[in-house]
């Protein structure tokens, strides 16, 4: 008799840990071999260009070079990259596989070079002539967007490539019935979600098959076989795509990228097996990058503090050409509204083409910026109308009473927007517990001179789940043992866990029974992949159908074995009993080998295919507080609290769930403190390793107090939403509101949105003393202090 | 390309191993390479993120900063010499060491990128941490010696704070 099933919600360790622990993962560079080529990428270093001319000749006759490919190289009908969200009005701004004739990103892939190995690859690649023809560049949306600016597609007339506009109830006469307006601006700095492992492929052919193997570190390897059959030619059957142990994904492997389709071609011209592994500098411009936007941001108030009306005009920078998912911010400030009832509402949203590497989606995709957005316009409200935060919180919420809630919006491509189920003021009262609230006065008034301690708040509704029918395949082994097969690609949030945790509670079996493998093509071809917090949602309601057909057939054997009909067989735990019968229950090892002695094969009956219908995206719910405090002296911001009380239905197992909040959090406190892609005048790209781009450390990481209420979603059987992203979504808003609460109502954030490095508080800190000053001397001499 | 061959050679994890190697190949590329250390991983190349992390004769160094001919003649361990690097068995039906086991218990990885440098770079400080505390009149602040340590690492994935608390659990 084997342990008993782990249970849902239990608080269960990872399967995954033994092997990553003692170094044994095996990631994208673990499956390198003697003999094969290493692809180098030759990359654009001009920002925008015609490509004059690309000459091999000096690399030509050096015998280390196996082979190079450029655009001119490409068989026939090799074009463009996939783009998910062009709508039919869309220009579509595709990228090419190879730069053909004009590059519009400094990055950009011009050629490859192949070699033994990754050193003489790279220096192979820099013998290789690029003479450029420099064009004028766009570096920013505002000026991308005047009249006279340069074009990256003049075919399209314009560098605007995709709008939408919504509108709920009549947002024009709530403004002019209003009795405040409140307007803010946001400029959301370019970040990229840079997981520890770069991105890198690998292709080869199967040694049994013959048929093309292809690994990448990708989130969706079942889209990349798809569009590798598309863009190469070889059909499905003779492609199978794995993604290895991933190291990180975040978002940025959610695209499909020129490599994995050049590690191929390489493959097939050369006839060898290829890798390609990205360094970290060349990531800093060959990875998508993501949040780059710019919001006006429009309140209507009535007298009691209810914001009557929201509007928004969203311009994004999605760089030099779509990428698989380039339109977030369309999809996004169409939820802006949050938590928040706001009866009428207008969204704009406009998606510019710029000379920088393409945007795409990054933990949150497109939530952090509305998030942050909305937060601080309900921050400026309560110091407008005289209320308390919490208090004008209260005034706006949405009730309990109300779901399901249509917010008479869309999600271009995915349908209306209805929120399934939420508690919004329950999570509001628990985050203020849970941050000392009502206490903050006077730890406020405890502070030391020179430290100025800050409290801010932040309400996250987004769209998790949904994406896509999903399926799953459960087998029995001829030991005895299940194997679960999903399509659900595991990216370290402990997927294999939590899928053999559902089953092993739905089956009553020990989850020590169940093996799960993902990210194979071979076993669900057609899985979307692992995006938008859906993959315990889906890979688990999926799973328990597999396991309820599983189980269905398994009662159908036992009873031929018995001679008796299946109604009469029962499943129990993992055993089969036949009612009334003093028969000896069978387990699924002795299923085997009774079946056997009868000539049937059990392992091949014992194969089940379930697949769980796509359901409208389930909403998840969270409300954070930070507790920052301001070094007047150093200008050093630290986040020493952090509250979330987050509510995604029911928890499978709380304890990745609170590890997906508090890595999200501090994901979110590095693009609000630290990080931001800088460029050149001319588009050269500025930052290119660790020491540029400044990633949080231990040290900045905040005291933790994590709160769950478990609304269930009517939308999927086991009551799921998603969680992978709602820390990350309200992380900067809270610590934005934080950050200004700090300062004081007298001092504005420009931009609001950061990265309120030390050097930038400093600015911030010196202009308002500035100010004062100048105030106070005009107080004293009727007149303006001279400038200095 | 002419270049000059070194014949280097060294220990990891207890096997020697020798290899003709240019002058310019990184260790961290000998360790994967030559060696089979798989769990050496290389994330940004430039020594800031410790992932690579290995001990070369006892001392804590990012195997991406270090060149192969450099550490001729050294003993090198990686996350594989993890109980010999914290004096302690692996035990359990998963062999883990005990500070491999807090890791585990306090979910403090996810994708395990960056957990087998942490792990070498953590046992050398755990040794350090216990000899220092072990002098009279010298106690040691264990949390901010904890970040200290911590702040040569970084990871994407779990915000730190159950990176923090599984040292804490193993920390004398």
């Amino acid at each position: 008799m084997s342990a008993a099933p782990e249970r849902f919600g239990q608080r269960i360790r990872r399967r995954e840990d033994p092997v990553l622990l003692t170094g044994q993962g095996a990631y994208l560079a673990n499956l390198i071999r003697p003999g094969m080529a290493c692809m180098r990428v030759i990359r654009s270093t001009a920002a925008h260009a015609r490509i004059k001319r690309i000459d091999f000749t000096p690399i030509a006759a050096d015998p280390a070079c196996l082979g190079t490919l450029c655009a001119a190289d490409l068989p026939t009908g090799v074009g463009t990259l996939p783009a998910m969200d062009l709508a039919a009005d869309s220009a579509p701004a595709r990228q090419r596989i190879l730069a053909d004739g004009t590059t519009r990103f400094a990055g950009e892939p011009i050629a490859v070079v192949l070699a033994t190995d990754a050193y003489i690859a790279e220096d192979l690649a820099e013998r290789v002539i690029v003479e450029y023809e420099p064009l004028p560049t766009v570096m920013d949306v505002h000026t991308g967007t005047q009249s006279n600016a340069p074009l990256l597609y003049p075919e399209f007339g314009s560098n605007i490539v995709h709008q939408t506009a919504q509108r709920v109830g009549d947002p024009d006469a709530a403004f002019a019935a209003a009795n405040t307006i409140i307007e803010e601006e946001f400029s959301f700095r370019r970040l990229i979600a840079s997981p520890l492992e770069t991105r890198g492929a690998v292709a080869m052919l199967e040694p049994d098959t013959g048929r093309y193997l292809v690994y990448s570190s990708t989130q969706i390897p079942q889209v990349l076989r798809a569009e590798l059959a598309r863009l190469t030619g070889v059909s499905l059957g003779r492609l199978r795509v794995l993604a290895p142990r991933v190291g990180g994904g975040f978002g940025c492997k959610e695209a499909i990228y020129p490599e994995e389709i050049l590690v191929l071609l390489a493959l097939q011209k050369f006839g060898r097996a290829v890798y390609w592994l990205e360094d970290r500098a060349e990531s800093f411009s060959a990875t998508v990058h993501g949040r780059e936007e710019h919001m006006r941001v429009r309140a209507a108030l009535d007298r009691d503090g209810v914001v009557t009306a929201v509007e928004v005009d969203c311009l994004a920078d999605i760089g030099a050409a779509y990428s698989l998912f380039s339109n977030t911010p369309s999809a996004a400030v169409a939820t802006l509204r949050g938590p928040y009832r706001i009866p009428h509402f207008r969204s704009r949203a406009r998606s510019v083409v710029t000379n920088k590497t393409p945007l795409n989606v990054y933990r949150g995709a497109g939530y952090p910026q509305v998030t942050l957005a909305m937060e601080r316009i309900m921050d400026l409200a309560a110091a407008a109308s005289g209320l308390d935060r919490a208090e004008i919180r209260r005034r706006n919420l949405l009730q309990p009473e109300e779901f399901p809630v249509d917010r008479g919006v869309s999600y271009p491509g995915c349908g209306a927007i209805v929120y399934d189920s939420g508690n919004y003021t329950a999570l509001l009262a628990s985050t203020l517990e849970a941050i000392g609230y009502d206490g903050f006065g006077a730890r406020r008034a405890q502070g030391k001179e020179d430290v100025s301690l800050g409290l801010g708040l932040s309400f996250v509704v987004e769209m998790t789940s949904g994406g896509g029918a999903e399926p799953a395949r459960l087998r029995l082994s001829s030991n005895g043992r299940l194997q679960l097969l999903s399509g659900v690609t595991a990216i370290g949030q402990g997927t294999e866990t939590t899928l053999a945790q559902i089953l092993s509670d739905h089956l009553g079996v020990a989850a020590d029974t169940i093996d799960v493998v993902a990210g194979d093509t071979d076993d669900s071809p057609d899985a979307p992949g692992t995006f938008a917090s859906r993959g315990a949602t889906m890979g688990g309601n999926a799973a328990c159908q597999a396991g309820d057909a599983f189980v269905l057939e398994a009662r159908k054997l036992a009873a031929e074995i018995r001679e008796t009909r299946p109604e009469h067989i029962e499943w129990k735990d993992g055993m089969l009993i036949e009612r009334g019968s003093s028969h000896q229950p069978l387990t699924l090892s002795t299923l085997v080998s009774q079946a056997g002695a009868l000539g049937l094969a059990a392992t091949e009956r014992l194969d089940v295919t379930a697949r769980f219908e796509d359901t409208p995206v389930s909403f998840a719910s969270a409300c954070h507080a930070a507790v920052v405090s301001i070094d007047h002296a150093t200008g050093v911001i630290r986040v020493l609290d952090y509250a979330v009380t987050h509510d995604c239905g029911r928890i499978a197992n709380p304890l990745l769930v609170d590890g997906q909040i508090m890595g999200g959090v501090v994901q979110g406190l590095g693009g609000c403190l630290f990080e931001a892609l800088e460029y050149s005048d001319t588009g050269l790209p500025l930052t290119q390793s660790y020491m540029d781009y400044i990633l949080p450390t231990a040290a900045t990481a905040p005291r933790f107090i994590l709160r769950h209420i478990e609304t269930p979603s009517p939308l999927n059987p086991l009551g799921m939403k998603g969680a992978g992203e709602a820390g990350c979504s309200g992380a900067g808003a809270a610590i934005v509101n934080a950050i200004a609460d700090a300062l004081g109502p007298a001092i504005a954030l420009p931009g609001g949105t950061g990265p309120f490095t030390p050097g930038v508080v400093r600015d911030i800190l010196r202009n308002a003393e500035g100010l004062r000053n100048a105030e106070g001397l005009r107080d004293a001499h009727g007149k303006d202090a001279p400038a200095c | 390309m002419s270049e000059e061959w070194h014949q280097v050679s060294m220990t990891v994890d207890d096997v020697p191993r020798r290899a003709r190697v240019r002058a310019r190949y990184l260790l961290s590329d000998f360790l994967r390479e030559q060696a089979g250390a798989g769990g050496v991983h290389v994330a940004c190349g430039h020594g800031v993120c410790g992932a690579c992390t290995v001990a070369v004769d006892g001392i804590a160094v990012r195997a991406c900063l270090m060149l192969a001919v450099q550490a001729d003649g050294a003993h090198v361990q990686t996350v594989a010499s993890l109980s010999a690097l914290e004096g302690a068995p692996a035990s359990g039906r998963d062999g883990l060491t005990p500070l491999q086991a807090a890791f585990r218990e306090h979910h403090a990885l996810q994708c395990g990128y960056c957990t087998p440098g942490l792990l070498v770079s953590t046992a050398l400080f755990m040794s350090q941490h216990k000899a220092a505390a072990a002098l009279p009149g010298n106690p040691s602040p264990r949390r901010a010696a904890i970040l200290d340590h911590l702040n040569g690492h970084l990871c994407r994935c779990t915000g730190y704070a159950n990176i923090i608390a599984a040292i804490e659990s193993v920390l004398p």
